[in-house]
């Protein structure tokens, strides 16, 4: 269960100097094996909302728990544990360019728990083969394209079967039927695991087929939470806008 | 005038109190490593992956480096002990400036271009490519991993390539004393052996070489973390770190030479 309570976020403007609010009010709960399409205009802060959960940026004001741990007032060894329950894929994929894809993959799996190197070796396998990148195993991430990336982070968000997946933009980039097949296999997995997910995607022809409720970010303000089907006839003119993808309207 | 002369001042203030917080988070940095230096918490086989990594990268312009640089020292003195009939005194003259002074400055000038540059632009990479949020993301901390490996990597391969260096230089003192005025490798050998060396003037440049590794370390490791503003930033760090790195090699040097016999 993820609650977000007034959460409220403040970071650094490089340019100004100054901190400013990048989240505010955000009040939102997903409740266990859901998954939640997170979705808004560039900038909005859906990224930063999902790095607060992973603990990685400080919580300004309000509340950000995930199973009943305040991510926010978190001692290390507690954000640590909470750490190791979730499987992130970032905008920019983070992959590790010193190792390999089946490193990367496999560097969860290693640093988390002491598995033997046949095992290793099955579930990295396992993982390329669900992403359809077979045969990738000794390549660099540098030498990949940018939706190999994306499918070569995805396989490492979820090598440990995490409980909670945090994705942000997994199929940027992607060609339709890869990307399709990606949220084909998000959906599956989850589904089957009793997983929950946040998903953060452009792509909203595939995000909100798959999507049990859906929350709509603009300008760090939540203007929208519940179902898909009520995005869809919300009468919040910006909400509207953008679940249609209309290019006239208030956004 | 009065205006221009009201900026200038600022200008510096400005400067020395950027300067004073920049040391200010370098000395955090340091606090957080030392803490994170227990065996326990040290990831030996990434200390093992950057030592080999470093000692490669850094090789070829040490060995070039250093047989000139000691050629150099030679053509400088050889007019003058053959003005005064001492070249026996030649390989005291090269190996007192070498042990001293010359290997452990120029190693460490090289180490840092070479090595400190590189380890700046690969944790900036790491910072702005969200590499870094990654580990951490999965519970692993990114200064156990990626700082204190690299920190202790870059003093132990300043130091060892210090060593080499200094025999290299020596090497082409040597060379360049057979060359130009006809010393035998074995009178060269006999003015480094002659007594007039001691102990403790390889320990004053292997002591010098270790706090130059660890300028370059901490600088190059701060930067490297501080690094923001995508790929022009990785630029604007690795500037800022061979910076810091070269004023901090010559300031400490000034004062070792001082305080250490």
């Amino acid at each position: 269960m993820i609650r977000l309570d007034s959460l409220g976020v403040r970071l650094v403007d490089r340019r100004r100097g100054d901190r400013r609010w990048v989240l505010r009010d955000i009040t939102i709960a997903v409740p266990r094996g859901c998954i939640y399409g997170l979705i808004g205009p560039g900038a909005a802060g859906k990224s930063v909302l999902l790095k607060t959960l992973a603990g990685l940026l400080p919580v300004e004001e309000g509340l950000a728990e995930i199973d009943g741990v305040n991510v926010g007032e978190a001692a290390a060894l507690e954000l640590e544990v909470l750490r190791r329950r979730i499987g992130m894929a970032f905008q920019n994929n983070a992959l590790f360019d010193h190792l390999t894809v089946s490193e990367n993959i496999a560097f969860p799996l290693r640093r988390l728990f002491t598995p033997t190197d046949d095992e290793v070796r099955e579930k990295v396998a396992e993982r390329l083969a669900s992403v359809t990148l077979p045969g990738y195993e000794e390549r660099l991430p540098p030498g990949l394209s940018g939706g190999q990336k994306k499918r070569v982070a995805f396989a490492r968000a979820t090598i440990t079967q995490p409980p909670l997946l945090l994705l942000d933009e997994p199929a940027a980039g992607l060609d339709p039927v890869t990307s399709q097949r990606l949220f084909d296999l998000v959906k599956r997995e989850v589904k089957a695991s009793g997983a929950t997910c946040i998903l953060v995607s452009s792509d909203l022809d595939r995000l909100l087929p798959i999507c049990d409720s859906v929350g709509v970010l603009v300008h760090g303000s939540m203007l929208f939470d519940g179902t898909v089907e009520d995005a869809k006839r919300s009468s919040d003119e910006r909400v509207y806008q953008f679940v249609h993808g209309l290019p006239d309207g208030p956004l | 005038m009065a205006l221009s002369n009201a900026s200038f001042v600022h200008r510096i203030g400005a400067g020395v109190v950027d300067l004073a917080s920049t040391v200010g988070q370098m000395m955090t940095l340091l606090g957080r490593i030392l803490q994170r230096s227990t065996p326990a918490r040290f990831d030996r086989r990434e200390l093992l992956r950057h030592l080999e990594f470093m000692a490669i990268e850094s090789l070829p312009i040490v060995v070039v480096t250093a047989l000139f640089s000691g050629a150099i020292v030679v053509i400088q003195a050889a007019p003058v002990v053959q003005r005064f009939g001492a070249e026996g005194l030649l390989g005291w003259g090269a190996g007192f400036g070498v042990l001293r002074e010359i290997g452990p400055l120029l190693t460490a000038l090289m180490i840092s271009g070479r090595v400190g540059a590189n380890n700046t632009a690969d944790l900036g990479t790491m910072v702005v490519t969200e590499q870094v949020d990654g580990l951490r993301a999965l519970a692993i901390d990114p200064l156990e991993y990626l700082v204190v490996p690299r920190f202790y990597g870059i003093i132990m391969t300043l130091s060892l390539m210090t060593v080499f260096s200094d025999l290299l230089a020596l090497f082409g003192a040597a060379l360049a004393g057979q060359a130009l005025i006809g010393l035998s490798m074995h009178g060269f050998y006999n003015g480094i052996t002659g007594g007039l060396i001691e102990f403790k003037d390889v320990a004053h440049g292997l002591i010098k070489s270790a706090a130059f590794g660890f300028i370059v370390a901490l600088s190059s490791c701060h930067f490297g973390l501080a690094t923001s503003g995508g790929a022009p930033g990785v630029g604007r760090s690795v500037k800022a770190s061979v910076v810091m790195s070269a004023g901090g090699i010559f300031a400490l040097d000034y004062f070792l030479s001082f305080v250490v016999p």
